[in-house]
């Protein structure tokens, strides 16, 4: 038994958003068959029948539409397409009907007779005449031709109509023959649906990385809601959108480090664009990869290469490939940076820290100007080189500090020593972030925290002193930086990158990667303006909390006790989360949820690769290793002594040494 | 059907170096006839495969049995065309310095570029040297403990390029495929004492202006021509 909602008096209040709407049925029947239900049965199949008896001959007797509804109805479902989306290929047919009427009206001799204006009436039953007349004299091809014009767009809006009218019903609960059918109708949707988007993944030059109109192409949609688009279609987001914070969530194996390689050369491709036009600065992409490891080392390769493909001069591999320098930091901010490498107690230990701070400051302020090197800071760590230096340019003060804290400088030499043989050359270098398009930076954060840590505080700062020059447009982001966040709190870093103008793009496997504590962590989903795109994962729940809801109608149906649902129930709204948390945890690889005000985007994401490198850079190709591997300083290391003489055994083999 | 010793140290060296030639092979299994048994034998044994991929004699590569045979954990696959060249040219190097007195009176070792690509990791654009040497601290010779970078030059880069390379190799304190932050340490003992370079006559004025380039670093850098044979 079929439902049929349509005969309901759903009471919608016109401000259902927010609350609860009221609920009222109704029987459908007249009361005067009431207490007939033979007679009630009879008259409901007789008129079904005769209903079905008139839609058949109308159908019929206007079969070239009825063919092109069905036609469009089926290709909507086949595809999963929005009725819009029909709707717009209706619309498209229009040119084609104004073309035939034209010709209809300039052309009489074929059409019969009639002023223009009748002529032009006429011509939809006069196309249906002669396409039947065609038809019954058997020229079928002919008979479709003559039809076409009027027949198409209508079929096509007809079709359109069907197709929503079961989504509607569906959607409502409704349709089917049992309460699953809409349940059953909406999982088979979406895998139509995700065809679709990886059939037109599939199509060569279907998604470029930047659209015509300037959007950063991230994929193909499969299913919106409350948004733009669908099915079908690219899905895409503004440039700006990448420019602001973004949070991304996804399990290992689900396709981040994808979809993070499809955003950071759309920023860049779309970046560089936009600075080729005059119309902003350069874009510096800096990426902290806070996980480290052999992995790390690889996605950074493919980062390089698919950045290259997207037009950045230079991809810069931190601290393998390049290095920066931490003392190009303004001498007060060198001292603060420095003191936080250091980890420190508190308590009684917070002598020890003034100490150090007193000790590092006058080292880095010393009259010979801030040290160039670790080595030279090392080095100034030195009571008696200090207070000659000091003394020198007449700062008594300073010398009477010095050698008051006498006994503290053997303790913090140590410990800088140390630190800075564990730190390794990264931060020792010669080089600076506007030295390259991109920067891949690999944090040791899984083997050796510790580290990690102090290179993460170091690179945020050289960072935020870069980005107060103005010169780029930057986007920092950063991979599972909870890792290495102890000493800096991720949402600090969001707070300064905010009031710098920098981007930020924090990605981590869960929700509780985000950051330490649940405040922490709304913090960042909740200020995350770019939007919020959610791969699968356990659990979704609270991004679906920070999505919204929406009004949903919700269709119940009276059970007759025989093996089927009556034909009465109830509508009432409800509201329910926008994003769906169990298609999130039923994402496959490579899909993605795109939350953005309170609207949700489900992404088909586009696999982005670059070329292979080749074994030699073209001629008039820039090379992508613009820095030479990890930039020292000439004094440091000291130049070992020459090895011995081998001449023995390599003139032996090879002949005489090239001077 | 068994594998002589000899020759399956030619298979391990034939693994290692991605491919050989049969005139390699040769010198490696003490004869043409020799050469062309060891390579029938393995073809049989499904241990490698052989073509002629350019002019003069024809190419073996190891299979994946073959590599499974020998113990290295490498992807099996066909040598490339635009490489040839250049693994002719490091295996002539590796043949000629390993028949050196001095080589085998130290028993030294020649760690080749796949081995430390295969676990530096696939996908690496990180320059490896084409292979290392390694003294052993008891060697009776005076560079005993050493171990050494090996560059094939066979075709020019640009001198930037080069010397930037050169001075990674010198620089680098840390194995390949070691936590960054070992890499290079300041101040650390270098990985390699020292980098030969084995040149063709096309390479050789960008190797020696490369060279020129590192400053003290250059006392490090040993220049010589590739051996006779190695280019094809």
């Amino acid at each position: 038994m079929r439902h049929r909602p349509h005969s309901y008096a759903v009471e919608v209040p016109s401000s259902t958003f927010g609350r609860v709407a009221g609920v009222r049925a109704m029987k459908r029947e007249p009361d005067r068959y009431a207490r007939h239900p033979v007679r009630r049965a009879l008259a409901r199949g007789l008129w079904r029948l005769l209903g079905l008896a008139v839609l058949t001959a109308v159908a019929a007797a206007l079969a070239p539409v009825t063919l092109a509804a069905a036609a469009a109805a089926a290709a909507g479902w086949w595809r999963g397409w929005p009725p819009r989306r029909l709707y717009t290929t209706a619309a498209w047919c229009l040119p084609m009907t104004a073309a035939w009427l034209a010709a209809v009206a300039a052309w009489p001799a074929r059409v019969g007779p009639g002023g223009l204006w009748l002529r032009a009436a006429a011509a939809p039953y006069r196309a249906w005449l002669a396409s039947w007349q065609l038809a019954a004299h058997g020229h079928l091809a002919a008979a479709v031709v003559a039809a076409a014009p009027p027949a198409v767009p209508l079929g096509v809006l007809a079709g359109g109509l069907a197709w929503q009218y079961r989504l509607f019903r569906m959607r409502t609960g409704a349709g089917g023959l049992t309460p699953a059918a809409p349940a059953t109708f909406d999982s088979r949707l979406w895998r139509r649906q995700v065809r679709t988007a990886k059939a037109l993944l599939a199509a060569p030059g279907a998604l470029p990385l930047i659209s015509r109109n300037g959007l950063v192409v991230t994929g193909a949609a499969i299913r919106s809601v409350r948004h733009r688009g669908g099915p079908g279609r690219a899905a895409a987001i503004p440039y700006p959108r990448l420019r602001s914070h973004q949070v991304v969530i996804g399990s290992t194996g689900t396709g981040k480090t994808t979809l993070l390689l499809r955003l950071w050369a759309g920023f860049m491709a779309a970046g560089l664009r936009r600075y080729a036009a005059g119309a902003a600065n350069r874009p510096l992409l800096v990426v902290l990869d806070c996980k480290g490891g052999a992995s790390s080392r690889k996605v950074a390769d493919r980062t390089r290469r698919v950045l290259r493909d997207a037009g950045a001069r230079s991809t810069a591999i931190w601290p393998d490939e390049a290095s920066l320098s931490l003392w190009t930091l303004p001498p007060g901010q060198l001292v603060t940076t420095l003191l936080d490498l250091i980890e420190h107690g508190t308590g009684g230990a917070a002598y020890y820290t003034d100490v150090m701070e007193a000790i590092v400051s006058l080292a880095v302020s010393a009259p010979c100007g801030p040290p160039v090197c670790s080595a030279d800071f090392l080095a100034r760590l030195d009571p008696g080189w200090l207070a000659a230096s000091y003394a020198a340019s007449g700062d008594g003060a300073a010398v009477t500090t010095i050698r008051s804290g006498k006994r503290g400088f053997e303790d913090v030499e140590l410990r800088f020593r140390a630190l800075w043989r564990r730190l390794g050359a990264g931060l020792d270098g010669g080089g600076s972030f506007g030295d390259a398009d991109a920067w891949y930076c690999v944090l040791e954060g899984t083997a050796e925290g510790a580290v990690a840590e102090a290179q993460a505080r170091a690179l945020t700062d050289l960072l935020a002193h870069y980005a107060v020059s103005g010169q780029r447009e930057i986007l920092l982001a950063v991979d599972e930086f909870s890792a290495v966040s102890r000493r800096l709190p991720i949402w600090r870093l969001y707070e300064r990158a905010r009031a710098l103008g920098l981007a930020v793009q924090v990605s981590a496997q869960s929700w509780e990667g985000l950051a330490d504590t649940d405040d922490e962590r709304q913090r960042i989903a909740a200020t995350a303006e770019g939007g919020i795109w959610l791969l699968r994962t356990p659990r979704p729940g609270p991004v679906s909390e920070l999505a919204g809801t929406r009004a949903y109608v919700d269709t119940t149906r009276r059970f007759a006790g025989q093996g089927a649902w009556a034909g009465d129930g109830m509508s009432r709204t409800r509201l329910v989360p926008v994003l769906d948390a169990d298609i999130v945890r039923q994402l496959d690889v490579g899909q993605a949820a795109y939350v953005y005000r309170g609207g949700v985007t489900y992404v088909q994401v586009k696999r982005l690769t670059g070329r292979q490198a080749a074994l030699a850079p073209a001629a008039g190709d820039a090379p992508t290793m613009p820095l030479p591997a990890v930039a020292v300083p000439a004094q440091w290391p000291p130049v070992p002594p020459p090895p011995p003489d081998a001449s023995e055994v390599l003139d032996e083999a090879f002949g005489a040494r090239h001077e | 059907m068994t594998l002589a010793v000899r020759d399956a140290d030619a298979l391990v060296f034939a693994a290692d170096m991605y491919g050989i030639q049969f005139d390699q092979l040769a010198a490696l299994t003490g004869g043409d006839r020799s050469a062309r048994a060891a390579a029938k034998r393995w073809r049989d044994l499904g241990y490698a495969e052989t073509a002629r991929l350019t002019e003069g004699p024809a190419w073996l590569w190891v299979t994946r049995a073959g590599l499974a045979a020998c113990g290295r954990e490498y992807q099996a696959r066909k040598p490339a065309l635009p490489q040839l060249a250049h693994i002719r040219a490091v295996a002539a190097t590796r043949i000629a310095l390993e028949a050196t007195g001095a080589y085998r009176q130290a028993s030294a070792f020649w760690r080749c570029e796949r081995r430390i690509r295969a676990r530096h990791g696939r996908g690496i654009r990180q320059h490896l040297p084409d292979g290392e040497v390694h003294w052993p601290d008891s060697a009776p010779v005076a560079w005993a403990g050493e171990c050494w970078a090996i560059e094939a030059e066979v075709t020019p880069k640009t001198v930037a390029r080069t010397t930037a390379i050169m001075r990674e190799i010198l620089t680098r304190t840390g194995d390949y495929g070691c936590p960054a932050a070992e890499a290079a340490v300041p101040g650390g003992p270098p990985r390699h004492a020292r980098a030969l370079y084995l040149c063709s006559p096309a390479a050789l004025t960008t190797v020696l202006n490369a060279r020129a380039l590192l400053g003290p670093l250059a006392a490090r850098i040993e220049v010589r021509d590739l051996p006779p044979g190695a280019q094809l």
